[in-house]
């Protein structure tokens, strides 16, 4: 169960969170406040709890009077991070259409931010590390990049992690520059980031190797069944009574 | 006036003879009196007497034409109903009132309940039951309008209050079939609810004021309904039960866990029905990963803790399904589609009759697609009888889908079709004209959300459509790249880039990379042990999978992907994996056939000696003669001949 107990419970949440998460309390719009409070905890310390960020869009879900876009944009940016579990399509389909708000003191930034993320996770999505990078640079993300990202702790980090996961998966080596293009690093900071992947890095012919993962290593396998004695019980116990 | 005072005295005496000769034109004798007396502060009693006595007269209209047949019916159902007889209640609850509804109100409603009240003697409990099955008919066969929904919830307001705030259990106990459809049809009017409201550019302004006020927001507002659910099964403490029932407690104990609401069956199965409601319900309102929590005790193997209708485990499989799609968790969702496919097959004889015929068939046809949308998503090996059909049926699209970004319209299409209808937690605002208008009216240019309208969070499906279709189209380039790294070993980069460019489009070697990166990805996914069965590659080992307090979310990552392939620098070297001939199933089960055949023959009574005298020459030395030579074969026990 080890790929998704972190998922569904990560060591991170207290109790009182477990309690919100897991009970009828967390229909309870008082609760928001608190719910929030652990998400702004999990930016700034580089966690990450999925089923209590849902839970905070199902409360903005019922009570749209609570929505608070800067909430929303900080799920969904810790959302791509989680790359490849659904997270992001699950935020996404819990945030419903909303009547125009005029109860918010700036205007509702969503709407125009939200096209750019999903742009941002179908990159992620499709695997295409270099393109994910040059759309995070550009002008159009200043803004996700002033305003959020900068607070998330380990955002960037993070996306190099999702990029390192499939690099993992897929190559046994693979070269230096194609790597930097993935994960945004060149020249020592590169090389720096690849001795924490514990990855070995040959700077002679510039390629770096990936160690041996159940994912990298293949081997042609003919897949035979197992026959286990209770399937041939009844056959054997039949021969027995023959006599 | 004063005739009219004078016409309800003389009336009364009508409305007490026997009622079916009741006359629709009560005479009403006009007398020329003009006593002035009884004018002006008589008149508003006047008034509303008059009122109710012309209700009155209508309903006797009404209960006039109510044939007899229904009226014994509705007699003998109340009697039922009151002597808490299960056996006549279902009875009369599945055949009865089926029948009469072909019969007489096949197009048209069932009689009122304030019509049939007397009947009943105004047994307020009984016309509860009573008025929930005649919504049930109105939503179902006819088109409810805006009173009948707002009725609905009332009555069914009231028929949960009873039950929920009685001091005590309640003593009525009702069919298993009767209280899943009760939970059921709540749920699917407040769907059709949810739908209504979500479209406020066709209402009248009759609708639009009823639902713009107090009790408007109120009717089927989500909080309510998931409140009477969470109350129905925190009432019945049946996750407790089930909890106990899985480690295996004694009965006393149980007992004690549940307390007296839960030891009642009817309180049970509400509470038990009601967690597949509330699966239901999250599942209409996007939450998945919340609808598979609560389905934690109850799991999903088809041991169900009583016999269930099966409508109900048509309803778990459906929805828990469409969970594990949209989790991204393919192999899950078909492995659950399949499993109650086979089912459903194999029960289908022997519902024709029920209630919810219709309803499992045509979820059953979304659970094909469903099934066929994850072939294409997640190609795995499935049950045969299951898949044939799957591929009689939706062959052509399937094959459409596997040929890249044009399938994407054929996927969108099967996903509308088999997707439950979403709905939006919040009603627009009906309390506010202004804002309602505004949102009729197109955005207008200068407004941000008109920058990107195609991104405009709209009508639900279409934001789970996105998120699916998205998974689809990054997928469309896997096929492709299937069937040729099928023919290699190893291979060039370069040189598969070349491969794929033939379609000219300028496919790039990152571009490539890119593939085989989401091609790897694609081959592995999340999935729940499987508890047994044949070895394949990358399963964890079988028992885990077995303890029943595991969540249903959990899994591990495994593989699905039969060829597999790593990339060293420039080269590509790949693998496959093929599955050996499987003959163990085939040769088991013609041995325990034969076994079976040979135990028959043996077991059957000898032929009848039709050659007394030929078998009494041989009878000596035949069989000693005849046993000798036989030694080699199989040892044969037959019957010896005896020769009298």
């Amino acid at each position: 169960m080890a790929a998704t107990t972190a998922w569904l419970s990560p060591p991170s949440r207290t109790e009182l969170i477990e309690n919100l998460v897991s009970g009828v309390d967390r229909y309870n719009p008082s609760n928001v406040g608190i719910l929030e409070d652990y998400l702004y905890h999990q930016i700034r310390s580089e966690e990450y709890d999925c089923l209590a960020n849902l839970a905070i869009l199902k409360l903005y879900q019922f009570n749209p009077d609570l929505f608070n876009p800067d909430v929303v944009i900080n799920i969904l940016l810790k959302a791509l991070t989680a790359e490849p579990f659904p997270d992001f399509n699950l935020c996404i389909s819990l945030l419903d259409d909303r009547p125009p708000n005029s109860t918010l003191d700036e205007p509702d930034p969503l709407p125009t931010l939200l096209p750019l993320l999903m742009n941002l996770y179908n990159l992620l999505h499709q695997c295409r590390f270099s393109a994910f990078w040059v759309l995070y640079r550009s002008d159009d993300l200043e803004v996700i990049r002033e305003n959020y990202t900068v607070e998330c702790a380990g955002f960037e980090d993070a996306i190099r992690e999702v990029a390192a996961r499939s690099v993992k998966a897929t190559f046994t080596r693979i070269s230096n520059e194609r790597l930097g293009t993935y994960v945004d690093l060149s020249g020592p900071e590169l090389e720096v980031w690849v001795a924490k992947q514990r990855w070995t890095f040959d700077s002679s012919t510039g390629v770096v190797s990936i160690p041996p993962n159940p994912d990298n290593q293949i081997e042609s396998v003919v897949i035979q069944e197992h026959i286990k004695l209770p399937q041939l019980s009844k056959v054997i116990s039949h021969t027995v009574q023959v006599k | 006036m004063a005739h009219q005072r004078v016409a309800l005295w003389a009336a009364e005496p009508d409305l007490d003879d026997d009622i079916n000769d009741a006359d629709v034109d009560i005479p009403i004798p006009v007398p020329s009196s003009t006593n002035e007396m009884y004018d002006d502060p008589n008149l508003q009693l006047n008034e509303g007497s008059l009122q109710a006595m012309q209700q009155h007269i209508a309903q006797q209209a009404a209960f006039e034409q109510i044939p007899d047949i229904v009226k014994r019916f509705i007699v003998h159902f109340h009697q039922a109903v009151l002597d808490n007889n299960l056996q006549e209640v279902t009875l009369a609850y599945e055949s009865g009132w089926t029948r009469l509804t072909e019969k007489y109100y096949a197009k048209t409603e069932w009689p009122e309940a304030e019509t049939i009240a007397p009947l009943v003697n105004d047994d307020q409990i009984f016309l509860i039951l009573y008025r929930e099955l005649y919504y049930r008919h109105v939503y179902s066969r006819l088109q409810p309008n805006v009173d009948d929904r707002f009725h609905s919830y009332e009555n069914s307001c009231e028929l949960f209050n009873y039950l929920l705030n009685s001091d005590g259990p309640v003593l009525l106990s009702l069919p298993a079939n009767w209280l899943w459809d009760i939970i059921d049809e709540f749920i699917y009017q407040f769907q059709s609810f949810a739908l209504f409201r979500s479209r406020p550019a066709s209402k009248t302004d009759d609708e639009l004021t009823m639902l713009g006020s107090e009790g408007g927001a109120q009717a089927w507002s989500s909080y309510s309904v998931l409140n009477v659910l969470y109350s129905l099964i925190q009432k019945s403490r049946v996750n407790e039960w089930l909890k106990a029932r899985a480690e295996g407690k004694s009965d006393e104990e149980i007992e004690e866990i549940v307390g007296e609401y839960g030891t009642k069956p009817l309180y049970r199965m509400l509470g038990y029905f009601s967690i597949i409601g509330l699966l239901r319900v999250h599942v209409l309102l996007g939450d998945f990963t919340l609808a598979l929590k609560v389905m934690e005790n109850v799991g999903l193997g088809q041991k169900a803790p009583f016999t269930a209708p099966t409508a109900v485990h048509v309803s778990t499989a459906y929805h828990a399904g469409i969970c594990y799609f949209m989790l991204r968790r393919i192999p899950d969702a078909a492995r659950i589609f399949t499993g109650v496919l086979n089912w459903v097959m194999r029960a289908r004889q022997y519902h024709t009759r029920s209630y919810q015929y219709d309803q499992i068939n045509k979820t059953a046809d979304r659970m094909y697609a469903l099934l066929a949308l994850c072939h294409v998503l997640a190609p795995t090996r499935l049950d045969d009888n299951v898949m044939n059909i799957v591929r009689e049926r939706y062959g052509d699209q399937i094959g459409r889908m596997g040929r890249g970004e044009e399938g994407l319209s054929t996927f969108e299409e099967l996903f509308l079709y088999s997707c439950p209808k979403f709905i939006c937690a919040n009603s627009p605002p009906y309390d506010d004209p202004a804002a309602l208008a505004s949102m009729l009216i197109p955005p207008t240019p200068t407004s941000p959300s008109s920058q990107n309208p195609s991104v405009v969070l709209g009508d639900p499906t279409q934001r789970h459509l996105r998120a699916a279709s998205a998974h689809f189209m990054s997928l469309t380039p896997v096929s492709s790249l299937k069937s040729l790294l099928k023919l290699y070993t190893s291979l060039d980069a370069q040189k598969l880039t070349g491969f794929l460019d033939t379609s000219g489009a300028g496919v790039n070697e990152e571009e490539v990379l890119s593939w085989m990166m989401v091609m790897k990805n694609a081959g592995r996914c999340v999935g729940r042990v499987n508890t047994g069965g044949t070895a394949a590659n990358g399963e964890k080992d079988n028992d885990e999978g077995s303890r029943p307090s595991e969540s249903l979310l959990d899994g591990e990552w495994m593989s699905i992907s039969d060829l597999n392939f790593v990339i060293d620098q420039n080269m590509v070297h790949i693998a496959e994996s093929t599955v050996g001939r499987r003959y163990a199933g085939w040769f088991i089960r013609n041995s325990e056939h034969a076994a079976r055949v040979l135990d028959g023959i043996k077991a059957s009574p000898l032929p009848p000696r039709t050659v007394p005298t030929q078998v009494q020459k041989k009878g000596g030395d035949g069989p000693k003669a005849e046993s000798a030579p036989r030694t080699t074969g199989q040892k044969v026990a037959w019957g010896g001949v005896k020769v009298a």
